[in-house]
């Protein structure tokens, strides 16, 4: 197997976009290009989870390509929930890996707000099991409520807690030109004033509106390439050292221990595995905090702290951006957005530039081995990489 | 007839399947179809729940309550809950009724009642 590195990236804001999806897909993708100094690629693999259903069309892939300029370059799109994006970007390291191309561009695009906000969210209940979940009303925020409280009477965590990293989340974002939500709030606001329930009402009770994470158009670009062509673009020398991928059962009550993630757990330690790594050796992580919850259940499960101790960590300041092992610097998924097939893309894309060191303001001191985690359904389907600074 | 929810033995390990699955989770066995459905236990005691306020919109009702529930076989079940005060290790009880309706179509599931 041959090693993979990332020549380029590319991000659009994260926000409510006005142009087309394929173009959502193509600006970050013409960006990466631009940042790898290449003009020809391989082959594109597109994540996107929605277009079919949300914006009507399909053959994304085909579609973006071509807008690109690079016919007869072959394109696919990736579909994976929302671990579409580290999925897209596992195809198109096979691709390089296996001696398959040379060059691959990885995108991820979503265009979620060209409808509203009830009908996103029945989008995303989609992914709930159809006959034992989705007919009951289930949706993506009442499974994570379900988990949240059984994480509450088994561990201690509270809402404070959950508040605590919506406040890190949002203050992170504040310092990333590309993140959805530019509000910073305080604990105060969202749950100790009186106004709190009126500015952070229950969604799907514990979990309140500051505790989910935004509905974001939104995309993003790397280009995958060999040692040599990478050596030959002068960009830092990043290399995509470790994949790991695992899955669970579809309805969430089938699994035997319910407040475990069983599949975070398996795909962070195979890629670390990969890696020749352990938890231990991050300087910084992207861990997919479509609820704030997941955020210190998977800061658990990958290895950062023992299980059941991830508020505890949180409460003594160990995430944050000076922390011990800072999460989410980027704003993660609640501040900085979660356009669904983009968010794994986007989570690759804020690692790479902290491995490269121009993240500005919240630049992680040092950082040369970095980590995602991209979580897609109810931990069903879950994709963690392994990013190393070589040079 | 009284309306049931099927679980699904297999018929070579005996092993229970909520939902139904192409293939059993214990021995792998390859037959096709070769379980046995049979009827959901009723009784239970509810693992946890939630009140969701934003639901799809073919629901017209402002929030629902959903809980997944123990069964008294050990299988577990996703559910409508009808309570006014839910609480982790209550015991339920289930019924078969309509929980969703589209335009032309009704869906029947687990609707669960304090015990």
């Amino acid at each position: 197997m041959r090693d993979v590195y990332v020549a380029g990236i590319g991000i659009t804001s994260f926000t409510r976009l006005e142009y087309p999806l394929s173009e959502i897909a193509a600006y970050p993708s013409m960006l990466a290009m631009r940042d790898a100094g290449l003009n020809e690629i391989d082959h594109l693999y597109l994540a996107n989870m929605g277009s079919a259903r949300v914006n009507h069309q399909t053959g994304l892939g085909s579609a973006v390509v071509d807008s690109l300029s690079l016919t007869p370059a072959g394109a696919a799109v990736v579909e994976n929930g929302p671990a579409s994006g580290a999925s897209a970007i596992k195809a198109g390291f096979a691709a390089v890996a296996s001696g398959m191309h040379n060059v691959v561009l990885v995108a991820g695009a979503e265009r979620m707000r060209e409808v509203d906000n009830l009908e996103a969210t029945d989008f995303i209940a989609t992914l709930t099991h159809p006959l034992v979940e989705y007919i009951y009303g289930v949706t993506l925020p009442a499974h994570a409520a379900m988990f949240t409280r059984l994480y509450m009477e088994k561990y201690g965590v509270t809402e404070r807690h959950l508040a605590m990293v919506a406040v890190k989340n949002h203050a992170n974002a504040m310092l990333n030109e590309y993140a959805h939500l530019h509000q910073p709030i305080t604990i105060e606001g969202i749950l100790d004033s009186p106004e709190a329930m009126t500015n952070n009402p229950y969604v799907a009770e514990p979990l309140r509106f500051f505790d989910v994470c935004p509905v974001s158009d939104g995309g993003a670009a790397i280009i995958l390439v060999t040692e040599e062509v990478a050596k030959s673009l002068g960009q830092p020398l990043i290399k995509l050292a470790g994949i790991g991928q695992a899955t669970d059962t579809h309805a969430v009550h089938e699994r035997e221990e319910p407040t475990d993630l069983l599949a975070v757990r398996k795909a962070a330690a195979m890629s670390f595995e990969m890696a020749g790594l352990t938890p231990v050796d991050v300087n910084v992580a992207e861990l997919h905090d479509a609820f704030t919850i997941l955020e210190i259940v998977e800061s658990e499960e990958v290895g950062f702290f023992p299980k059941g101790e991830g508020h505890l960590a949180l409460e003594k300041g160990e995430t944050e951006i000076a922390g011990r092992i800072p999460i989410n610097p980027s704003g993660g998924l609640k501040g900085k957005g979660h356009p669904v097939g983009a968010t794994g893309v986007g989570q690759a894309h804020e690692i790479v530039t902290q491995l490269r060191g121009v993240a500005g303001e919240r630049q992680v001191e040092g950082a040369r081995i970095g980590f995602t985690c991209n979580f897609g359904g109810f931990g069903n389907n879950v994709v963690c990489l392994t990013f190393v600074r070589e040079d | 007839m009284a309306r049931e929810i099927y679980a699904y033995e297999c018929r070579n390990c005996g092993q229970a399947h909520y939902p139904f699955r192409m293939r059993c989770k214990n021995c792998g066995q390859n037959g096709f179809f070769e379980f046995d459905a049979v009827p959901l236990p009723r009784n239970g005691r509810l693992l946890t729940f939630t009140k969701v306020h934003n639901l799809a919109g073919d629901f017209d009702v402002a929030t629902l309550t959903l809980g997944i529930v123990e069964l008294e076989n050990g299988l577990r079940c996703t559910g409508q809950l009808q309570m006014d005060q839910p609480h982790i290790g209550m015991s339920v009880v289930g019924s078969v009724e309509i929980v969703r309706r589209s335009t032309y179509d009704e869906f029947y599931g687990m609707v669960f009642r304090a015990a």
